[in-house]
C-alpha cells in the first residue's frame, strides 16, 4: 500500500478536511488491533477514484479520539462500527448508536479485539 | 397543525426482502426525519475471516452477499494474491472479467425488476426476472452455480470456458440483449414511470461526493468514478468508460443501471473475443507474507474495498470489507426527508440496497 | 377434513422472512414466483403479512438481533402452521458457524417442520420442500 501518511489523532479532522476540500472522497476506515494499541487508517480516494491516500494514527486503547462526522456524514457508520467492534472511543459522533449499530443487546462486546498476547501466552495458547 | 407520526419501516417488510429498519417520522404524508437501524444481518464475517485459513475465506466472503457474490470472491482472491504478490495468468484474468460482467448483468436485471415492482409494475418485474433466468443459466453452465459460484481460488479459477460454451454464452447474450432492449425502452420512455421517478430523490454531485456514495448511485449524480478504471483483472485491455447521468434523481439512477446492463453485455462479448490461451491457475504454497493491501473491484452496486493484512501464516491478521451499500446508506439521510410517503420505496430501491452486505 | 383444511393444502399462503442470510436463498425464493418456476400455478401466494400466512419460509442463520423478530413473527402466524428452513444456514448455521453474532439454525428459536439443504437452494428444491410441508399438513389429524 502506498501513500500512507502517519499523523497524530488530533490532526485527523484537519488533515481529513484538507483532503476532502481538495476534491477527495472518503472511502472507509480500518481499525487494527496491535495488542497494546489500536491503529486507525482512514482511506480517501481522488482522481476519479483511482488514487488512494491513507491517514494513519495509533492510539492507546483507552484514549479518546475525535470524529470526522462534524466534517462529513460519510464517516458516520464506520466510526460507530469501530466504536462498538473495537472499543475505539470516538467522541462527538453526529448520530451515536450507543454501541448498538451492529450488535444486539446480548451480543459479545468489542468482538473484533484479539486476545491479549501476554494472557494467551500464560494460558499456553500460543 | 400537522401531527407527527413515527412509522417503523421493516425489519420485515414486503418491499425489501431483507431485514433493515428505517424509523421514519412523517408530518402528514411528508417524511421529516429518518434513522436507519441496521444490525439485523450482522454475523461477524470479518472476525471469522481471521479464524479461518485464507483459502476458506473465499467461500465465506462469497456469502457476504448472494447477489454480488462473484465480486466478493474476486475481491477476496485479489486481496490475498496481492499480499504475495502472485503473477496470475492472462486467461484467468479474462475469465474473471467475463464472470464478473455476467454477474453484473444478472444483478442489474434483478434490480430493474425490483425497481419496477417498487412503483407497482408487477408484470414488468416478472418479465425482467424471466430474462434474468437466461443469464443464470449461462452462469451455471460456465461457472457452476446460479448464485454462489465458488469458481475463484487463490492463484486462479477452477473452470474454463471452452469453445462450445463460448458459443452458447454469445447466443444467449444476444437473446438477452434483444429482449431487455424492448423492456428497457418501455421503462425509460413510459409516461407513468417518468412521473414516478423524474425529480424524485434528487442528490447533487456535491452531496453525493460528501456522503461518499459509490457505484451507479454516484454516477447517476454526474460523477464519473468507477473501480474498473483502476484496471484490475482484464479491464485494462478492454474498451471501458463509465456511464454517467447528470440529473441525480431516481430516473437518472435507473438509466445508469439500464445502460450498464448493455455495457456489461458488450464487455463480455469483447472479453470473449479477446480471450487468450494458456493456463487458468497457478500453484500456491504456504500462507501470504506479512504485508497489507487493498483490493478494489466494482460490484454491481458500487465499489467494493477489501483490506487484507497478512502475518506470514495461513491465517490472515485482519480482513476488512467495505461494501457498496455501507457507503450508500448515509444517502437515505438526505434522500428521504421531504419526500412523500408513497415515494419512500422508490427512493430506497433507487440506491439498490443490499443489507446483508452492509452488516456482514 | 373441513373446507378450510382442504383449501389450505390446495392454496397455501407463504410468508418469507430473511434472518441474516446472504440473499442467495432470498433471491431464489423470489425466483420461484417468476415465470420460469411460477409457483402460483400450485396456488402458492407470497404474502407480506404473517397473519395471513400458513407457511413460514425462513432463510439465513439466526443472529442475536433477528431471533426476537423471528419469534415474534412465528407467534403471529395462525395455526396450523408450517415452518420451512430454506438453505444450509437456516438448517444448521452452515458456513457462518464460527461467527460471533450467529446463534445457529432456525430450530434454535422456533420449531422447524422441513429442512431444505443447499447453498444456495435451487428453486426446484424450494418447491419440493413446500410440497413436503403440505403433505405433512395434509396427513396431520386436524
Amino acid at each position: 500500500m502506498e501513500n500512507i501518511i502517519q499523523i497524530t489523532k488530533n490532526d485527523i479532522v484537519n488533515e481529513g478536511k484538507k483532503l476532502l476540500d481538495a476534491g477527495a472522497k472518503f472511502v472507509t476506515a480500518v481499525c487494527n488491533d496491535l495488542d497494546e494499541k489500536l491503529e486507525v487508517t482512514y482511506f480517501f480516494s481522488a482522481n476519479r477514484g483511482v488514487d488512494l491516500t491513507c491517514l494513519r494514527y495509533t492510539v492507546g486503547k483507552d484514549e479518546e479520539v475525535p470524529s470526522l462526522t462534524g466534517t462529513t456524514l460519510s464517516t458516520l457508520l464506520i466510526e460507530n462500527e469501530m466504536k462498538e467492534l473495537f472499543g475505539l472511543k470516538v467522541k462527538d459522533l453526529a448520530i451515536d448508536y450507543g454501541g448498538h449499530l451492529m450488535l444486539a443487546h446480548d451480543s459479545p462486546t468489542t468482538p473484533m479485539l484479539k486476545p491479549k498476547k501476554a494472557e494467551a501466552e500464560s494460558k499456553g495458547e500460543i | 397543525m400537522a401531527t407527527r407520526t413515527t412509522v417503523p419501516f421493516g425489519p420485515q417488510h414486503p418491499v425489501l426482502p431483507e431485514p433493515v429498519q428505517l424509523r421514519i417520522t412523517y408530518e402528514d404524508e411528508k417524511v421529516v426525519e429518518v434513522v436507519p437501524v441496521i444490525g439485523y444481518g450482522q454475523r461477524g464475517i470479518e472476525k471469522a475471516c481471521e479464524l479461518n485459513e485464507y483459502n476458506k475465506n473465499i467461500y465465506l466472503c462469497e456469502r457476504v452477499c448472494g447477489i454480488c457474490s462473484y465480486q466478493h470472491s474476486e475481491s477476496v482472491v485479489l486481496a490475498t494474491e496481492q499480499l504475495w504478490p502472485l503473477d496470475i495468468p492472462p486467461r484467468t484474468k479474462f475469465l474473471r472479467t467475463i464472470w464478473a460482467e455476467m454477474a453484473r448483468t444478472h444483478s442489474h436485471l434483478l434490480w430493474l425488476g425490483l425497481f419496477a415492482d417498487a412503483f407497482g409494475y408487477e408484470s414488468m418485474f416478472l418479465q425482467f426476472w424471466r430474462i434474468r433466468e437466461k443469464v443464470l443459466d449461462i452462469l451455471e453452465q460456465t461457472a457452476g452455480h446460479r448464485v454462489i459460484q465458488s469458481v475463484n481460488v487463490v492463484g486462479g479459477v477452477r473452470r474454463d470456458i471452452d469453445e462450445a460454451q463460448k458459443k452458447t454464452v454469445i447466443d444467449t447474450l444476444n437473446v438477452v440483449r434483444r429482449e431487455s432492449d424492448d423492456l428497457v425502452n418501455v421503462l425509460i420512455n413510459d409516461y407513468t414511470v417518468k412521473s414516478r421517478t423524474v425529480g424524485v430523490g434528487v442528490m447533487t454531485k456535491a452531496q453525493a461526493m460528501a456522503l461518499g456514495c459509490v457505484g451507479p448511485t454516484l454516477r447517476g449524480s454526474g460523477v464519473s468514478e468507477d473501480a474498473r478504471l483502476t484496471k484490475y483483472s482484464a479491464y485494462g485491455e478492454l474498451n471501458y468508460e463509465p456511464i454517467v447521468e447528470t440529473a441525480g434523481d431516481c430516473y437518472a439512477r435507473m438509466k445508469v443501471r439500464a445502460r450498464e446492463l448493455f455495457q456489461a453485455i458488450d464487455l463480455q462479448m469483447e472479453a470473449l473475443s479477446k480471450l487468450p490461451e494458456g493456463e487458468i491457475a497457478i500453484k500456491v504454497k504456504g500462507g501470504p507474507p506479512a504485508n497489507e493491501t487493498v483490493a478494489r473491484t466494482e460490484a454491481p452496486r458500487g465499489e467494493l474495498y477489501y483490506y487484507a493484512k497478512g502475518n506470514g501464516t495461513r491465517h490472515l491478521e485482519r480482513m476488512k470489507i467495505r461494501t457498496p451499500t455501507f457507503a450508500n446508506l448515509p444517502a437515505v439521510l438526505i434522500l428521504l426527508p421531504g419526500c412523500q410517503l408513497a415515494d419512500v420505496p422508490v427512493n430506497i430501491h433507487s440506491l439498490d440496497p443490499c443489507i446483508s452486505c452492509t452488516e456482514r | 377434513m373441513g373446507l378450510i383444511h382442504n383449501s389450505r393444502i390446495k392454496s397455501p399462503w407463504i410468508m418469507h422472512f430473511d434472518n441474516s442470510s446472504c440473499n442467495g436463498c432470498d433471491i431464489e425464493v423470489l425466483a420461484c414466483l417468476t415465470p420460469l418456476y411460477d409457483v402460483e400455478r400450485f396456488g402458492i401466494v407470497n404474502m407480506g403479512n404473517p397473519k395471513h400466512a400458513d407457511v413460514l419460509l425462513i432463510t439465513g442463520p439466526v443472529n442475536r438481533r433477528t431471533a426476537r423478530v423471528l419469534r415474534n413473527l412465528y407467534d403471529q402466524v395462525p395455526g396450523p402452521k408450517m415452518v420451512i428452513a430454506v438453505g444450509t444456514c437456516a438448517s444448521t448455521g452452515g458456513v457462518f458457524h464460527n461467527c460471533y453474532n450467529v446463534l445457529g439454525g432456525v430450530d434454535k428459536v422456533v420449531p422447524v417442520d422441513v429442512y431444505i439443504p443447499g447453498c444456495s437452494v435451487r428453486p426446484e428444491a424450494i418447491i419440493d420442500g413446500v410440497v413436503l410441508a403440505l403433505q405433512k399438513l395434509a396427513s396431520a389429524n386436524l
